[in-house]
């Protein structure tokens, strides 16, 4: 059980979606039942390596690593495992999606097939989290875009159709880059295996001599195509600016437990991808891009939050906050410190569970009003103070408030930014400052247009939030407060192998 | 004698394929025409044991009879594909609901007619051989997609079908002559072992060049590779469908087999014979010349089939794309690119062999092949629909599909063979074909449910499922069909 705990946490959710296809259509409590208790016994198991984990494991390697032979032609392997930077990422990934389930108890429309695409994209998510061979890595990734593609174009709003193919063309446009990328490194390192690669990197190794013409794309050198090959194909799913405009329709036109899953954890993948499976492997093009990239995270920080100001409706608000959180994951990688990386690695933690919990408030008060106008709302605080109490601490986490993680997060990434080797990351700190400003701006201001001033007559009867509502909220703040209070829950599991993965980038120069 | 027959043995497949050819014309007759799904039934069993006597001769030892049948491995898997292709086709004919099943014993006898052409064309280096194998499999196929006989766009396909075709003959032939003038021999692996080529080269190239670019029009004709394409939308529409699947899939796989076994013999070398030295690096610069024929092939199939409605059209766009990405493989002109391009048939057998199908089911369930006619379908035929979606994700080279793990390896042997600018074309063509592809998934599941039926083929709708499930499976599970790849290369 211990040993492959990895694969019982991938493929739960896989078994889930098989007894929910063999379920008749009409018994849709059962396949309700069914899904909750798939997402559930993952979420159990996703618990159980939490607490198994060994920090200790991270320093040096994986835990839980399963290899087995694959596909012998091309030498892919299922080989999985985990470190501290992936640990806390599968365990959000079982939670949101446990929560998903209930949260979706609204949608009425072909409910079997929403809950079998909702466990496969989990099979595919987790996938990805677990993978350490980059051909299986890349199989996963590309699964996750299918059940997607079509939760968001059958259950979504009006504009669904358009939401749906953009969201799966601006992907897929970054994902097959990345597959000639991979392909470039396994003809050049004759082997599939991440950790293999890394050593390669590490040793010098990993330039593309061995392959035809010194491994050029015309003109330009292996290091440097390979490299922005793999960083716009996780750029694109973080997103960072100028790759983010697929982000917001997608946002606004999936239902509200789609947008969770996409907010909590999807974005999460293009910012893990990075660590995992592109930086560490081109180190040398990293340290010369690296002032660049924080750069567009810096541009990201900013330019999200003030198109965030501007918007009026609500769930584009929360989606635009989302490349503006988003930035500070490049910034702190960027920066290539202790401070810097644990602050990334944190914030797309914290970022999981705030930016869940601001689309389930949204959720809330779009199925009572059936609109997002933020304009429209108003003096929302008394009909439904639990919605007001709940919505202010998703939002406090979201704008950084002390005792709050995002706090943690942010703080963490400014101070590593700011102690980087090079100087100059001091300015992006400060332009970064505007970011956090403009960010509570619009959180406050949005919090002032929907529950303060005057209530207008049709909302007065307003039922507060449902408990089934408050189930899927509430574990999700509680994370936001408990890691800002006591965030060495967390960073005790990341630390090491944050430590290692600096080493690695910096052993290369 | 005993060589005579030596050589009947080898062939032996050809000749089964052939007396089955003449037993269902004779069947159909013998029936006055009445019950034409008896005779459909007979060759799908007769195609069954042919298909089982050439697996039992894979990785056999190479022989050349009559001297100039080559009886190798590389054919059988060729022929095999034919076969295979030609079952599911006949099923199509049987199922084809537009279709009548009275006195159509004749559709049967074509396509086992054009089949009995495949086989001799990939299994030759003679090049008068080769040209008899085209042209019957080319005669068949205009009488094939003339078959309606009433209906105009069956007539004109058939028409512009023969037209171009006859020019492309000719221009071949005009081709092949050039070569044999300037070597005096037809045998291709004559031709790259011996003086005449090599020394021609050295002097002036030009006539050579002349020459192989006119062969490979014959070749591009037949794969419809673009500028040779253009026949390719109006004849796969104007067609019946299974018609158009069996031109899409079997005819477009044999062009491949022929051109491969030509490059191969002309410029790589088999076990037979060694290639002169300047042949061989003059076949680097035709490897150049497909991988720029390729990159248009694909990019220009992808753009056009974005515009169209009819799904039957777009097929017909989409298959001239995929012609591009096996020409990656041909490009790399070397025994592994071979096998990558054959392994991507393999993946392009199962996916447009399905999508044709699941076209060929709503035809003839909703009686039209427009895209938005599917509208809210998918919730009325979920077996079939969803088998459709495995072959869209397929056709656009995504996993867990075959058609992923075909496009893979093409574009490994493109990075080795130094094609780097082409596989990154190839890579951003897959990001295109999702738009259009997608369409069709919009179309059937995006859309509110219909409130019309469709017609129930439960037999078919199964036929489709294995097909769908089966594009899944060797996506997972890729060796069954690699080793068979690995034991036909050239």
């Amino acid at each position: 059980m211990k040993e492959n705990i990895l694969s019982w946490i991938t493929f739960v959710p896989l078994i889930g979606m098989a007894i929910v296809m063999l379920l008749p259509k009409g018994a849709t409590g059962l396949i309700k039942g069914v899904s909750l208790v798939a997402t559930g016994i993952s979420l159990v198991f996703a618990t159980m390596a939490w607490f198994w984990y060994d920090p200790a494991i991270g320093a040096t390697g994986y835990a839980f690593v399963q290899e087995i032979p694959w596909i012998d032609a091309i030498g892919a392997n299922y080989y999985i495992g985990i470190d501290g930077i992936s640990l806390p990422l599968v365990w959000l990934t079982a939670l949101l999606l446990f929560v998903g389930v209930p949260a979706s108890f609204g949608i009425k429309k072909a409910q079997k097939a929403y809950y079998a695409l909702l466990l496969l994209l989990e099979v595919g998510i987790l996938g990805v989290f677990v993978s350490l061979d980059y051909f299986l890595f890349y199989v996963f990734w590309e699964i996750m875009l299918l059940p997607m593609y079509f939760l968001i174009g059958i259950w979504g709003g009006p504009r669904r159709e358009y939401a749906a193919i953009k969201f799966f063309l601006y992907t897929l446009a970054g994902s097959v880059l990345m597959l000639v990328a991979i392909i470039a490194l396994r003809l050049d390192s004759g082997t599939f295996s991440i950790p293999a690669m890394v050593e390669l990197a590490m040793a010098g190794q990993l330039t593309g001599e061995s392959l035809p013409g010194g491994g050029e794309l015309i003109g330009i050198p292996f290091h440097h195509w390979v490299f922005w090959f793999l960083f716009v194909g996780f750029a694109i799913k973080v997103p960072i600016f100028p790759f983010h405009t697929w982000l917001p329709d997608a946002h606004v036109e999936a239902p509200t437990p789609i947008s969770v899953i996409l907010a909590g954890i999807l974005l999460k993948l293009g910012g893990y991808g990075m660590l995992r499976a592109c930086f560490p492997i081109v180190p040398s093009a990293f340290h010369e891009f690296a002032y660049f990239l924080a750069i567009i995270g810096v541009v990201s920080i900013v330019y999200g939050a003030f198109v965030a100001l501007g918007q009026t409706d609500f769930k584009r608000m929360v989606a635009y906050s989302s490349v503006s959180h988003m930035g500070y994951v490049l910034l702190g990688t960027g920066a290539l410190t202790l401070y810097g990386l644990n602050g990334a690695a944190m914030q797309m933690f914290a970022h999981g569970t705030s930016s869940a919990a601001m689309f389930l408030v949204v959720g809330v008060i779009y199925d009572r009003a059936h609109h997002r106008d933020l304009n429209g709302f108003g003096g929302l605080s008394q009909p439904m103070p639990v919605y007001w109490g709940m919505t202010t601490i998703a939002f406090f986490a979201a704008l950084g408030l002390p005792t709050m993680s995002g706090f943690i997060a942010e703080a963490l990434t400014l101070v590593g930014a700011y102690n980087a080797a090079d100087s100059d990351f001091k300015v992006l700190v400060l332009i970064s400052i505007i970011g956090i400003v403009i960010c509570a701006a619009f959180l406050l201001w949005s919090i002032q247009r929907v529950f303060l001033g005057k209530l207008p007559e049709k909302y007065k009867d307003y039922p507060d939030m449902t408990p089934r509502e408050i189930f899927t909220m509430a574990p999700l703040l509680f994370l936001c407060i408990l890691l800002g209070i006591f965030p060495h829950l967390l960073l005790d599991k990341m630390t090491p192998s944050i430590q290692h993965l600096i080493d690695i980038i910096a052993s290369v120069q | 004698m005993e060589t005579y027959l030596e050589g009947m043995k080898a062939i032996a497949p050809e000749l089964v394929l052939t007396a089955l050819a003449l037993g269902v014309l004779v069947l159909d007759l013998l029936m006055k025409g009445k019950n034409s799904r008896i005779v459909g039934y007979c060759t799908v069993i007769g195609l069954a044991a042919v298909g089982v006597m050439l697996a039992a001769r894979v990785g056999d030892a190479p022989q050349t009879v009559f001297g100039m049948v080559t009886v190798d491995s590389f054919g059988t898997y060729f022929k095999l594909f034919t076969v295979a292709s030609l079952i599911v086709v006949s099923v199509f004919v049987m199922s084809d609901r537009r279709e009548r099943q009275h006195g159509i014993g004749e559709y049967y006898f074509l396509l086992l007619g054009a089949a009995v052409g495949i086989f001799f064309m990939v299994s030759t280096y003679h090049l008068l051989l080769l040209v008899l194998g085209i042209e019957l499999l080319s005669l068949s196929s205009y009488a094939l997609a003339g078959f309606h006989k009433g209906d105009r766009k069956s007539g004109e396909a058939a028409m512009k079908y023969v037209v171009f075709g006859g020019l492309s003959a000719g221009v071949m032939l005009y081709g092949i002559s050039l070569l044999y003038g300037l070597t005096g021999t037809f045998e291709l692996t004559e031709m790259a072992s011996q003086s005449g080529l090599s020394g021609q080269l050295a002097g002036s190239p030009l006539p050579v060049a002349i020459a192989v670019v006119l062969v490979l029009a014959g070749f591009a004709y037949k794969m419809s590779v673009v500028p040779f394409h253009f026949w390719t939308p109006d004849v796969y529409e104007g067609s019946p469908t299974p018609v158009t699947t069996f031109l899409a899939v079997a005819s477009k796989a044999a062009g491949v087999g022929a051109l491969l076994r030509f490059l191969g013999g002309l410029f790589i070398g088999t076990d037979l014979a060694q290639v002169q030295e300047a042949v061989a690096e003059y076949g680097g610069q035709v490897g150049q010349l497909i991988a720029i024929l390729a990159a248009v092939t694909m990019t220009l199939g992808n753009f056009a089939a974005m515009r169209q409605s009819s799904l039957k059209r777009m097929l017909a766009y989409s298959s001239i794309a995929h012609a591009g990405y096996v020409l990656i493989g041909v490009a790399a002109m070397s025994q592994v690119g071979f096998s990558a391009a054959m392994y991507y048939l393999a993946a392009y057998y199962f996916m447009n062999l399905g999508a044709f199908g699941v076209l060929l089911y709503f035809e003839g369930s909703v009686g039209s092949d427009k895209i938005d006619a599917l509208r809210g379908y998918g919730y009325k035929a979920p077996l079939i629909s969803i088998a459709m979606i495995a072959f869209l994700v397929s056709l656009t080279g995504l996993p867990p599909t075959i058609g992923f793990y075909g496009k893979y390896l093409l574009f490994v042997v493109g990075i080795e063979a130094e094609l780097y600018w082409l596989v990154v074309v190839a890579a951003l063509n897959s990001v295109i074909s999702l738009f259009y592809y997608f369409r069709v998934a919009k179309a059937l599941f995006l859309k509110d449910e219909t409130d019309k039926s469709v017609v129930a083929q439960p037999l078919f709708a199964g036929m489709l499922g294995v097909l769908g499930v089966l594009t899944v499976l060797f996506g997972l599970i890729p060796g069954t069909i690699q080793d068979l790849v690995d034991r036909c290369g050239l």
